[in-house]
Order: C-alpha cells, then structure tokens, then sequence
C-alpha cells in the first residue's frame, strides 16, 4: 500500500471542473478529497468541523479572494500546504514562500510530487 | 535751483542732491535761459549763479571765437525743442578760462559729452531742457595721440572717434534692449512652462518664484514669501524637507522618479496621492556659495496609475489564461475517460471547447462585464435548432463573467444530453426554457429545463462526466441547487441560484 493511500487532502478550488480534474488525480493516488470549497468561509468551516484533513491544495485566488487567511488556520493546525497559482510564486505573500506550489495547468505527476513533498512520504 | 523747489520736501530732497551731484548739470527753459545750475556746473564754468539765472544761454555762452561748437550745442537744443526727445552731443570741444600758477585765467581746451533731455510737466508740455555734462578731456587726448600725424587728424577724427564712442553706447544699449527682453521672454515661458518650477531661496527655502504648474500642483497659491515648512505643511513626515535640506548644505542636485507625494489640495480636503518626476538644483551665487534650490519637475501621476492599471491587467490576463487551459486540460482528461475511443474523445471534446469558446465570445463583447440570460442560453444552443426547439421564456436577467461561464457549460452539457438521448434526438420533440427571479432584495433565479416530446427518461445507469459537470457547476460555481426528474413525458432540471453572490 502506497504511503497516499486514504489519505484526506482538502481541496479549494473555485473552478468546478479544474476542482473536478484535482478529485480525479487525488482518487487516482488513492488520496480521499475533502471538500471541494468554492470560497474562503466554506474553506474554514470545513476546517473547523473536519480534524482529520492531512493535507490541502489551495487556490491561491478564491471567488476573488486570496486563500491565505484558510492557509493560516492549516498553518495553525500543522497541517502541511500546496498552493496552486496561475501567478506563479510570485502570487504568494512573503511568508509562504518556499511552499510546495503548483502552476497552472499542471500534470498529474506534478500534483504527485506536490503532495508527497507535503506530506513528506 | 529755486525754481525746481516745490512746496514738497520730495524735491527739496532732490534738488539738495542735485546740487550735490560732482556732475555738471544746468537746466534751461524752453527759451534757452537758464533755470537753474548745481555747483558742479559753476565750479566748471567758473560762473557765479546770480549772474546765469534768466540769461540766454547762447549769449552767456562763451565760445570764444569758436562758432562751430557754438552751432552744435544750439543745433542740439533746438532738436530738444522740435522733437521732443532726447539728443546727445558725443564730444563737443569748448575751452574754459582757468587760472595759471600766476593768478592769470588761461583758456584751456576741454572736450564734453553732453545730454540734453526733455523734462515735462505733468500735463506732458516740454518745461525744462536739463544738460549733463561729462569731462572726456583725458579720453579724447589719449585717442588723439593714437591718431597724430595722420592727414584726417583734428575734427575728423573727432568725428569719428565721437561716431564709434556713440555707436558703441549705443550697441551696448540695444545689447542691453536685447538682454531685457530675452529676460523678460525666458520669465514668460518659465511662467508658463507646462512643468513646475520653483525657485527657493536660504537655508529655510522661502519660496522665491513659482509658476502656475506649481500652483496647480500643490493646490495652492501665494506662498511666494514663505518658507517651505510654513506653507507646504502638509509635507511633513515624507522626507521632502530633508532632502532640500540636504541638497542645500552639501550643494549635491537630487533627481526624484515617480515619487509619491500626498499633498492636500483643496482647503480641508483630503491628502491625495501624486506621482512627480523632478530635480532639486543648487543655485550658486557669485561667489559659489549655495544660495538656495531651483526646483523643477512634472506630474506623472496619470502615467505612473495607468502602468499600475496595465500591470493588473496583465497580471489578470495571465490568470485567466492559466485557469482557461487547467480549465481546457480538465475537460481533455475527463472526456478522455468517457471515450476510450478517439472519434467519441475528439468529438465531445471539440464540442466542450467550442460551447468554451462561444462563452467567451459572448463576454468579449461586454469587455467581460457579464451578459444576459437569454443570450447565454441562445448561444449554446443554437447548433441544436435555435429558439424554435429550445424555447426561451423569461425576463432580462444581467450575469456577472463567471455566471455566464458556469451556465454556458451547463445549458451546453443538457443541450447535448436532450440531442443524444431526450426531446432532441426526434424531429419533433422540443425544450422549453422558463425563467423567473425571486425576491428582489437577495434575488434568486428560478430555471426549469422541460423536454416534451421525446421518448421517456430514463435515469443513467452510469454518472457520467455531462451530469457531474452540470451538478458542480451549479452547486460549486453558482452556489445554487439543482433538481433532476426523469419521467414518461421526459426530462426535467429545476435549477436555483442566487444572482447576487458574496454580496
């Protein structure tokens, strides 16, 4: 069994079928999607009522909103981050830099990477 | 000097200085008699004034014998009297009685330049012709001596000598004619030169000179006099103080590119914010010393925000682009898993790109502002018969960019199910669209999607990728609820979302 197996990563996206392509590629690593959150609040409130999310991909721009204050709450509740940008690293506030970022579109191999580099499996 | 006293101290004042003045100077009437004289002018002529006042002047003066000179100074003074302006004689020769070692008085030969300028009362009628007079003695022997022995010595070369003496005062003069008013010109334009300028003079830089740019500015006028802490107060904290302060005490010049300055521009308004390019130049005086900062410069506000606005544009641009092809790579690989045949892929994916495509058409349009319902919904369906078999039904509903690109995928997908499998796989069967929008205070769009005429629905065995991006798009991306019926008279969808989100 792979070290991913049944894992629970959460996932914010506000394009459905981008969402829907992440789910796929998760399903496929044998991780189990949480979510998907479409804005900021549902984000947190997903976070507040589920305690066993391992992981998250975050969008960084979310319905017009930057996903940092969700990435705070994670950060809080140690739970390791990928961000997804269409703006490259250069879209991250100082602070998370460094992060395991994907750009826009990406490969199923680099989302692979992203969240065993996370996850540190 | 009598005569010139008025009642006034202004021209007793005038008069003592006057008499004062080590320059001869006399004064006629317009009848050639003397008016007054200053001491100067009698210690010259060697005269005693009781005996010059009324007197005319040719008949007191002495040419002794020389009538030529006489000629020219009578000549001048008539040219006084006819035109009214000023007329000069460069170098006029007259010899004076002084007294020898002996006690005797010698004629000595002396040369004069003299002016005889108009003096008019204040109703503009000639009343005076006052003569100045300045002993060129020494400056004529000198050019004489530079001239002997040649043939034309004497009053040829005086007149010659006289000629270029006048024509170089009066160069000079049109030099300095030229000089005042390329000065007044370069004044002019640094007035109204469309970049500002100000001149501020010390240690404290008072404000010396601005232009109407720089009142434009600063929002205000009338700081000439001032200094800059005083009238720029608004300036404090933003480091500009220090920096004229620097430039000023280590004469350094210090150029600012798109600069920011907030200035409060109208009286109890708010700081704004402007963008300058400028330079702050040490004036030197004479001596090098720094004596203040000619400040000159333009407001690129406009040109520094629209950067700003085409940076954000970019910056926009290039997300979009990148979520449309994620966007383009997620409809590639889920249809690529519904049809595991080529021909069935290339199909329904050229359909998804292009029902993508016109979406975006249609936004281009309203330069992404949004669009309407009906429009929406006509755009997607129209390569499966238009209005006559998709029948539209309900009032103008505005949508906002991502709206219409949700329900563009949705009325795409079902359009695409009824011509597979419902209402639209017959040639008779039809779609009818009704819309309506609920509570207008948080408004909410109400949608059925009715097929009639068609063979009966069936739900699918297999939850394919149409009705999941149908679900989604409605659920996730328009926040709404969506409702799906099959049933003998055939396939129903009531969707409902709110209008306003975030709002």
């Amino acid at each position: 069994m792979d070290a991913l197996t049944g894992r629970r990563i959460l996932v914010v996206e506000d394009e459905s079928l981008v969402a829907m392509l992440i789910e796929t590629i998760l399903e496929d690593l044998g991780c189990i999607p949480v979510g998907p959150a479409a804005t900021v609040p549902e984000a947190l409130s997903l976070i507040e009522g589920d305690t066993a999310i391992e992981a998250a991909l975050l969008d960084v721009n979310v319905a017009g909103q930057q996903v940092f204050p969700v990435a705070e709450a994670l950060a809080a509740r140690g739970v390791p981050i990928v961000f997804s940008t269409g703006y490259g690293e250069a879209g991250l506030e100082d602070q998370w830099r460094g992060r395991p970022t994907l750009q826009k579109p990406f490969t199923e191999a680099a989302v692979e990477q992203a969240i065993r580099q996370a996850l540190g499996a | 000097m009598d005569d010139l006293v008025k009642a006034d101290d202004r021209a007793v004042d005038l008069a003592t200085a006057f008499d004062a003045s080590p320059n001869p100077y006399m004064l006629l009437t317009p009848e050639l008699r003397y008016a007054g004289m200053n001491q100067a002018y009698l210690d010259v002529t060697r005269r005693r004034r009781e005996d010059l006042m009324g007197r005319h002047v040719m008949e007191a003066f002495d040419a002794n014998g020389d009538t030529t000179n006489a000629d020219l100074l009578r000549h001048s003074f008539e040219k006084v009297l006819a035109t009214g302006e000023t007329d000069r004689i460069a170098i006029l020769h007259y010899a004076i009685p002084l007294p020898d070692d002996a006690g005797a008085l010698r004629y000595v030969d002396k040369y004069w330049s003299c002016t005889h300028t108009p003096v008019r009362d204040d109703g503009g009628r000639l009343r005076f012709i006052l003569q100045h007079t300045t002993d060129i003695t020494e400056l004529h022997a000198l050019r004489s001596q530079a001239g002997r022995g040649r043939a034309d010595e004497g009053q040829a070369v005086d007149a010659l000598l006289g000629g270029r003496v006048m024509r170089q005062a009066e160069d000079i003069q049109e030099k300095n004619r030229q000089l005042e008013t390329e000065r007044t010109r370069l004044f002019e334009l640094f007035l109204q030169a469309p970049g500002f300028i100000a001149v501020l003079s010390g240690p404290d830089h008072v404000f010396e000179l601005t232009n109407a740019a720089y009142a434009t500015v600063i929002g205000r006028t009338g700081v000439e006099g001032r200094t800059l802490r005083d009238a720029l107060p608004d300036l404090a904290g933003q480091g500009f103080y220090e920096l004229l302060d620097n430039v000023y005490q280590t004469g350094e010049p210090y150029e600012g590119k798109n600069q920011k300055i907030r200035l409060q521009r109208t009286p109890d308004g708010p700081l704004e914010d402007l963008f300058l390019n400028f330079i702050y130049q040490p004036i030197r005086d004479g001596a090098g010393k720094i004596a203040g900062i000619f400040v000159q410069g333009h407001d690129v506000t406009e040109t520094v925000l629209a950067a700003e606005r085409q940076k954000l544009m970019i910056d926009e641009l290039n997300h979009r682009v990148k979520n449309t092809l994620a966007t383009v790579q997620s409809i590639a690989m889920q249809t690529a898993r519904h049809h595991p045949d080529p021909k069935g892929f290339a199909e329904a994916f050229q359909s998804r790109l292009m029902s993508l495509s016109h979406t975006h058409d249609l936004l281009t349009r309203s330069h992404w502002e949004g669009a309407d319902l009906r429009a929406v919904l006509q755009h997607e369906t129209d390569a499966r018969g238009g209005p006559t078999r998709i029948v539209p039904n309900g009032p103008p509903v505005a949508l906002d960019p991502a709206q219409v690109l949700s329900l563009g995928m949705v009325f795409h997908e079902l359009a695409t199910n009824a011509g597979k499998y419902g209402a639209l796989s017959t040639p008779d069967g039809r779609v009818f669209v009704d819309w309506s929008v609920a509570d207008q205070r948080a408004p909410r769009l109400h949608l059925t999607w009715r097929e009639s005429g068609g063979p009966p629905a069936q739900p699918p065995q297999k939850h394919g990728f149409g009705s999941r991006l149908i679900e989604r798009n409605v659920r996730h991306d328009l926040a709404g609820e969506i409702e799906l019926h099959y049933g003998p008279e055939g396939f129903r969808a009531d969707i409902s979302m709110p209008l306003r989100r975030g709002e």
